[in-house]
């Protein structure tokens, strides 16, 4: 029997690299071809780097040429990186999902397409339910620039699933991740010298572990699903705990005068916080795991203190605020 | 209320220690250590549990519920539920011990008072004692500092989702089914309970098959009695009504003390629902029927326990 072939995009970033990799390495994929305009850090054997844009055109031509039958959309940016545009954002977000289904209409071999997509969509509300599940997507309007894109992503895959019944299409709705290696939204607020919060608000959020984001996204390849599953690390944090567990000293804004803080912090060199990252510093989300293992049978490693607990502990750069409980009293 | 002045000299003695520790020139961790050592064997075992949880080394559950929270504002709440309101609990036998089950009972007020004298009157009456999660009106979760003290004692937004997946928990659940209309009751209608709705903790307890435990609880109508209400300032807040009492708000957050009635609170014998089957949460008229037949037990003992206790707040 012919191994899977499939092409991964967003294979510069460092998920989409560890992913490349291990699907290399499994003897049940006989290709595997990666989609960037920046290289992975580290060279990869075996694997075909194809160097576009996924907002050029030119991918419309390239897909159906790989003949793959699996397409892992992983090129789904969650902030701003440096030098880059929340205009820029939104165009790879939205042009580039819309260019690769098109793309993926015009490759009749493909049967399974994996997204990396965002529980962002369901946003953070003080009103919602405790834990999301898959099918409460349209209870609150989406108020984000961000947000509406991950909507307009969700809608494409949706008419795409509808038009294809015969390709098995699965939308990953992640937690933001949290890990050592990683650079993220979570581990940039954790790592500032002092670290703002709502006054008188103490969410819980829920996040996903990188290790358990990358195998996530490998046990979903490997046994496609239909339709959307949140992958989250089971439980939650409180934000006030796991500050502490990060020995940082937080900083108590007011609401109606955070935004501005956050502006301010922004222009001397502290972390930006995005207008989503910001709500869910107020009012937090977590999300309904069930289907991710039950149906995909994927349980995480890190339920979500652990994985906080594992990042304090590996990444680089130690506490702010000394660990007195451990001071021997 | 002897344990407040304890606690300040305890922390002045502390801090104390910890200023000449720190003069002396001693590492911060070093003379807090130094300084602990000096207290009353009781006293540090506090300011370890302190610092332990400074340091994040304590658990919430998935829901936000922290047990240590909980045991740490028990004096308060031990307080109101003894000195305050003087809550008399009846028939706490009729809560299963273990296992889900839906405690319903008529509400009156913003904050959740009743739910956390029912929660006392449980955890101090019951033979095998547990806590019972609640469901709190939206509004409150948008409220800074309330929300959180809310949530840590086991409080969650009122939203079946959230029911439904505490019961399958195994969990005890109390309902107000009366929703906001219990709670903007005026004065003069107090312990006559409000429609229940569609019925809606019904289909919850029908699809997870939990016992419903109706429960009168009488006292808490007299706390905040309303005379009437300004509603532009509730548009204004966002709130869901602005009440106005005799002290609310004339006397600015003092008019937000409840006043001491006295209460009862009369747990009833639980009606079962396992044997309808999850389906049955569709039958309109099977849930509509159980409704009121919840409603109508609580509206009688309700009524049965105001003419039990007698004056209102003597």
């Amino acid at each position: 029997m012919p191994g899977r072939r499939v092409l991964i995009t967003g294979v510069g970033s460092l998920l989409g690299s560890a992913l490349a990799r291990r699907l290399e390495a499994d003897r049940s994929f006989e290709y595997v071809a990666g989609l960037d305009t920046r290289r992975p850090s580290r060279p990869m054997d075996g694997v075909d780097f194809i160097e576009a844009d996924i907002r050029d055109p030119v991918v419309a031509t390239l897909l159906p040429q790989a003949q793959v039958d699996t397409v892992v959309h992983n090129q789904i940016v969650r902030r701003p990186g440096p030098g880059m545009s929340s205009r820029s954002m939104h165009d790879i977000n939205v042009i580039g999902s819309l260019q690769l289904l098109t793309a993926c209409e015009r490759s009749p071999s493909i049967d399974s397409i994996v997204i990396r997509g965002s529980a962002g969509i369901y946003g953070s509300e003080p009103h919602a339910p405790q834990f999301f599940g898959e099918e409460m997507t349209r209870l609150y309007p989406l108020r984000s620039r961000f947000q509406r894109d991950v909507g307009e992503i969700e809608n494409y895959f949706e008419t795409y699933a509808r038009r294809h019944p015969d390709t098995v299409c699965t939308m990953l709705r992640y937690q933001p991740a949290i890990g050592p290696a990683l650079d993220t939204q979570v581990t940039r607020y954790l790592s500032a010298p002092l670290v703002p919060t709502y006054l008188g608000f103490d969410p819980r959020v829920q996040l996903v572990h990188e290790d358990d984001a990358l195998d996530a996204l490998v046990a979903t390849v490997r046994r496609p699903v239909r339709g959307a599953v949140n992958v989250a690390g089971p439980g939650t944090i409180g934000l006030t705990r796991m500050i502490r567990i990060a020995g940082r000293p937080s900083v108590p804004v007011a609401g109606p005068l955070f935004a501005s803080v956050a502006g301010a912090m922004r222009r001397v060199g502290l972390p930006e916080l995005s207008e989503d990252f910001r709500r869910l510093l107020r009012y937090g989300r977590a999300v309904d795991t069930t289907r991710l293992i039950e149906e995909v049978g994927f349980t995480p490693r890190y339920e979500t203190p652990a994985a906080v607990q594992d990042y304090v502990a590996r990444r680089p750069g130690g506490r702010v605020l000394p660990s007195l409980s451990r001071a021997g009293i | 209320m002897a344990g407040a002045g304890d606690a300040i000299a305890v922390a002045s003695l502390f801090l104390r220690g910890l200023r000449g520790g720190l003069d002396a020139g001693l590492e911060l961790p070093e003379a807090v250590a130094r300084s602990a050592a000096e207290l009353p064997r009781g006293a540090r075992e506090r300011v370890r549990a302190a610092l332990r949880r400074l340091d994040g080394d304590y658990q919430e559950d998935e829901w936000g519920f922290d047990t240590e929270f909980v045991e740490a504002v028990e004096p308060f709440f031990g307080f109101l539920y003894d000195r305050w309101w003087r809550v008399k609990a009846i028939g706490v036998e009729n809560v299963p011990a273990h296992g889900r089950a839906l405690l319903a009972a008529n509400h009156a007020g913003i904050m959740p008072w009743d739910a956390t004298m029912m929660s006392i009157g449980l955890m101090r009456e019951h033979p095998l004692p547990r806590q019972p999660r609640f469901l709190v009106l939206n509004w409150a979760f948008d409220l800074p500092y309330v929300s959180v003290a809310i949530r840590r004692m086991g409080g969650v937004v009122a939203s079946p989702h959230n029911a439904v997946r505490l019961l399958e928990q195994g969990q005890l659940v109390a309902v107000f089914p009366e929703g906001v209309k219990g709670t903007g009751k005026p004065y003069a209608e107090r312990y006559r309970l409000q429609r229940f709705g569609r019925g809606g903790f019904v289909e919850i307890a029908l699809r997870t098959g939990a016992p419903i435990v109706p429960v009168a609880v009488v006292g808490s109508e007299e706390i905040y009695p309303k005379l009437g209400e300004a509603p532009l300032l509730a548009r204004a807040m966002g709130a869901p009504f602005f009440p106005l009492t005799p002290t609310f708000p004339w006397l600015g957050p003092l008019g937000a003390v409840p006043l001491p009635s006295k209460w009862r609170i009369e747990f009833c014998d639980p009606i079962e629902t396992a044997s309808f089957g999850a389906a049955a949460a569709e039958d309109r008229t099977l849930v509509l029927e159980l409704s009121e037949r919840v409603r109508e037990t609580i509206q009688r003992k309700v009524l049965e326990n105001v003419v039990k206790r007698g004056s209102a707040f003597l």
